[in-house]
């Protein structure tokens, strides 16, 4: 455990017990699933193999100063036994033939990156020390991710709590181990960046709220309520005292790595030459080091709107280049800079389409992007994202239930844009999920399809869920990606830095989809609730 | 000839205006039907079963959907005596006092000068074309739940009617707050600031089974019934709110056989339906004492003793309670939305509380598909703190979809208690914050 960890869970433990000097305990609620998801990958047999048990709790406390007291948590076990059922394909054991063979073919003839190390802490100490406490897992860490350092075995807990205001408003304070959910998108996030991301778990494909990295955060909510103007108001003030850390894209040897990065990391330039990760720069806890925003939202009419600012760290790795040819060619720092971001949301029902648009928008200040043939730089990046929902009875279907059609435009636009640059200056991902309910919702089929316009990958991903009752759930899927480039020059200007060299940045261009076009998957998950 | 065009019009205005005034008499009549007695029907007393066997004796005084079940032997009533469901005397002088301020506009949806209390006490006639809508408003702005209220708990379940197989249930809590229109509880008449101008709002949050846990639902509606309801959906497992747009308010609710637009007898706008007045007749309603009935220990047991409502006759669809001979008044509502899931309801609101204990809902192609009941307890014969509320209480209900032969039962547990909806409830806020 560490420090503030620490410090926080006695900061919890001794807010509770300040509460509870005159406080009445109601029963404490339980609630939870134990879970086996079974994913199998085309070419590469198992993929997954985890079974999970969480619990969720709630406990009410009744004190004569704050209303709605309340201690809350969830606590996740996890293993996933793909690394002692298939361990030829994904274990400390498993090599492979070159950097990016699970994504593209091979072009040997100017190779200079070997392929990753699989769980360098198992394999390479010396890299392992390298990477300094970033992509590092062990192999144990990965069979058991929920039991780390960070005890992320307690998904949640925290202590909330409101004061009734003279005005007559609502000041809530929550205090512990949380996901702070900003944003209203769904795969792709804008605003939801409080928390960092474990990709680890399954690429972009999980729920958020599974694979949010709960962090110890203090927040405070001023619920204003209604006024002359809005129908509701509320200002809240959100400070993540946590150590920071980054999302974590999957280590080499892991079945899902977010750009085959854990693995690009894990790599040495010609074979047995220097690591190409020389240092990955470490934030000791500090006060300036703390992450930090605001956010008012509100209803006006038939609009809600939230308007956003925050402080934090770029949670995916800035990749500084030490040198060009010549002199240190192909080794970076990594270093995970401070953004400033200014944001906002609009969610609009628009009674003459009887749907609902939304809009959300991300302008930061201060992320860092690699060049190829200049290391990085510094640019202001402007994310937005337009979504549709629309609920629509199709009898034609058979079913007297609507469907749910919610599609989404995500675009990305680099500020100062360089050609070097792997992003392309402006950038879009199209979302579109078509659900339906049959049985009295007990079976939903849906339809889930992503289009990475920039890196021409598409994914589509049909399921069914079935409620066999109230406890047991079956899902099946599955997910087939196609497209993405299947190689590029070292130089994605085009330059003559390094020849017909397949690698290393062009993993950003192919982006998330493209990078996983070789893993098509059968998906199996039983579930059972209580 | 235009002096006698102008008198004629004069003539008329001034009949129309006279038939419109509601007088004491007419306060009286609607809020104590039963003051000079209660109705009867030849060979009906209380205590006795009207079944497969004697149920064509009594076709008259049941609804043509509780006929075909008992018919059909999937179920049987039990008669009870009809008592006097007092509304709160609040709600009374409220009527007494704005009742002739009252207006309706040109348009199907609008309406003036109702401030609190029953819009139209007088008499409904069938020579009055608007007859229907003046139905339609009275149960609007009726007394149901009063000005607030709380199901804590709400189970819901889904049966299957053929194989009695209880597929799953749904615990919920449930509230509703008027903001306009109140008449009991403080402030009255209206909650302010109000800056949409909101009448009412319904407020749930699904407590269990874990796959919708933390759902919550949140619709608000606005005095102007020309305006769609703002209805906001948080779902659990997205941490997010999503607005809701109509389809899913005409949508089976979370897979259950009710519709949004189905909560409470008819949940939706005045101005979305063509309003027919049918008609008056003395009929059966699922109408009791809620602590005389056998009771459900089964389903929920809590500190304070109270148990809900049981359920038998085919599938488990049906509740065990008595029913009372009533005056109910006949009203179809013919949905204007071509794209409308249901051709019309027919609903049989009771004289006295202008609740909806009854309504048999038709689809497209004019069949019966659904039949509605709503059991309405009498609030002095339910919890301590609902004695005297004058409040009917809802309190059981059966959604039965015919032709699927599946049903969605559900037992409450009704408290009129003002702390527990709260206005900051109501409040898209709370979503997010009730469901972290």
């Amino acid at each position: 455990m560490n420090k503030v960890a620490a410090g926080v869970a006695m900061g919890v433990t001794a807010m509770s017990l300040g509460f509870s000097t005159t406080a009445v305990a109601a029963d404490t609620e339980w609630a939870g699933f134990v879970e086996n998801a079974t994913y199998v990958r085309d070419g590469v047999g198992l993929s997954k193999f985890r079974n999970t048990a969480q619990a969720e709790f709630s406990k009410q406390l009744e004190t004569d100063s704050w209303d709605n007291v309340s201690i809350n948590g969830t606590l996740r076990a996890t293993y996933d036994g793909v690394y002692d059922l298939n361990s030829d394909e994904f274990s400390k054991d498993a090599q492979a033939n070159y950097l990016g063979e699970n994504w593209h073919g091979q072009d040997t003839s100017t190779a200079i990156l070997a392929p990753g190390t699989p769980f360098p802490c198992d394999n390479d100490p010396q890299l392992c020390n390298n990477l300094d406490g970033y992509m590092d897992q062990s192999e144990d860490d990965a069979r058991y991710p929920d039991f780390n350092d960070q005890l992320d075995f307690i998904r949640e807990f925290y202590i909330s709590a409101d004061k009734q205001l003279d005005s007559g408003t609502i000041l809530n304070l929550s205090f512990g181990k949380q996901q702070v959910v900003w944003g209203k998108t769904d795969l792709f996030r804008v605003l939801d960046v409080i928390n960092p991301v474990d990709y680890s778990r399954h690429n972009i494909y999980d729920e958020l709220e599974d694979i949010r990295i709960p962090q110890w955060m203090l927040t405070a909510e001023w619920r204003m309520g209604p006024d002359q103007v809005f129908d509701d108001s509320n200002f809240s003030l959100v400070w993540n005292i946590d150590k920071f850390r980054p999302s974590n894209l999957g280590t080499c040897g892991q079945p899902y790595a977010i750009l085959d990065g854990g693995c690009f990391f894990a790599s040495r330039i010609n074979g047995g030459g220097p690591y190409v990760i020389n240092d990955v720069v470490d934030y000791d806890w500090s006060l300036r080091n703390s992450q930090f925003g605001a956010k008012w939202e509100g209803v006006y009419g038939d609009t809600t709107f939230s308007l956003n600012a925050l402080h934090y760290r770029q949670q995916l790795p800035s990749i500084h280049a030490l040198g060009g040819p010549g002199s240190n060619f192909g080794l970076f720092d990594i270093h995970f800079p401070e953004v400033n971001l200014l944001g906002g949301s609009i969610d609009y029902y628009s009674m003459d389409q009887d749907a609902v648009w939304r809009l959300e928008v991300a302008y930061t200040e201060g992320e860092e992007l690699a060049r190829d043939t200049d290391g990085y730089k510094e640019t202001d990046m402007l994310r937005y994202v337009v979504g549709f929902d629309k609920n629509i009875i199709i009898p034609a279907l058979g079913t007297s239930s609507a469907f749910l059609l919610s599609t989404q435009l995500f675009g990305e636009h680099i500020l100062d844009h360089e050609r070097d640059m792997p992003n392309k200056k402006d950038n879009w991902i199209a979302t579109l999920l078509f659900k339906g309910f049959y049985m009295n919702n007990r079976l939903s089929p849906q339809i889930i399809i992503a289009h990475d316009f920039a890196a021409e990958a598409t994914a589509i991903a049909p399921s069914i869920d079935y409620l066999i009752n109230d406890n047991w759930k079956i899902n099946a899927a599955f997910n087939i990606k196609e497209g993405g480039k299947k190689t590029f020059p070292w130089s994605v200007a085009g330059g003559a830095a390094a020849g017909g060299q397949t690698e290393p940045l062009a993993r950003f261009l192919n982006g998330p989809i493209g990078v996983a076009n070789q893993e098509d998957e059968f998906q199996l998950t039983l579930r059972y609730s209580f | 000839m235009f002096n006698k065009t102008f008198i004629s019009l004069a003539l008329t205005t001034a009949v129309s205006a006279s038939a419109m005034a509601a007088t004491e008499q007419d306060v009286q009549n609607t809020f104590n039907p039963y003051k000079n007695g209660v109705p009867t029907h030849q060979g009906l007393s209380a205590g006795m079963i009207i079944n497969q066997g004697n149920v064509d004796q009594f076709k008259e005084i049941v609804d043509p959907a509780m006929y075909d079940f008992i018919k059909s032997g999937d179920t049987e009533i039990k008669v009870g005596a009809t008592s006097s469901f007092d509304l709160n005397n609040s709600y009374v002088e409220a009527t007494r006092k704005y009742m002739n301020d009252v207006r309706l506009g040109d348009k199907v949806g609008e309406i003036s000068g109702s401030v609190a209390g029953r819009p139209f006490p007088q008499e409904p006639s069938m020579d009055d074309p608007r007859a229907g809508e003046k139905l339609a408003w009275n149960f609007k702005y009726g007394y149901n739940w009063g000005d607030s209220a709380a199901i804590w708990p709400f189970y819901w379940t889904f049966r299957d009617m053929n194989s009695g197989k209880a597929e799953r249930t749904l615990k919920f809590n449930f509230n509703f707050l008027n903001f306009t229109h109140r008449t009991q509880q403080e402030p009255a008449p209206a909650i302010t600031p109000n800056p949409s101008n909101l009448f009412r709002a319904t407020y749930l949050q699904v407590l269990e089974p874990f796959d919708v846990k933390n759902t919550q639902l949140l619709i608000q509606r606005f005095e102007d019934d020309l305006k769609r309801d703002n209805a906001y959906l948080y779902l659990g497992f997205q941490r997010r709110v999503r607005r809701l747009s109509t389809g899913q308010v005409t949508d089976a609710f979370l897979g259950s056989d009710i519709m949004i637009e189905d909560f409470e007898g008819y949940n939706g706008r005045i101005s979305d339906n063509k309003w027919t007045y049918k008609g008056t007749r003395n009929m059966l309603l699922p109408m009791y004492n809620h602590n005389d009935m056998p009771l459900d220990a089964d389903i929920h047991q809590d500190d304070d003793g109270y148990q809900m409502i049981s359920f038998g006759g085919k599938g488990g669809c049906f509740q065990n309670v008595t029913w009372q001979l009533r005056k109910v008044y006949q009203l179809e509502g013919e949905p204007l939305d071509p794209n409308h899931p249901i051709s019309k309801r027919q609903h049989f609101i009771d004289a006295q509380t202008f609740t909806i204990p009854r309504t048999v809902t038709y689809d497209r192609n004019g069949s019966i598909w659904k039949s509605f009941s709503i059991g309405q307890a009498h609030p002095d014969h339910h919890l301590p703190q609902n004695k005297g509320s004058g409040v009917s209480i809802d309190d059981s209900f059966t959604m039965i979809d015919m032709q699927a032969q599946h049903c969605t039962t559900g037992q409450f547990k009704g408290i009129i208690d003002p702390e527990l909806t709260p206005e900051s409830k109501m409040t898209v806020q709370n979503l997010r914050a009730s469901g972290r």
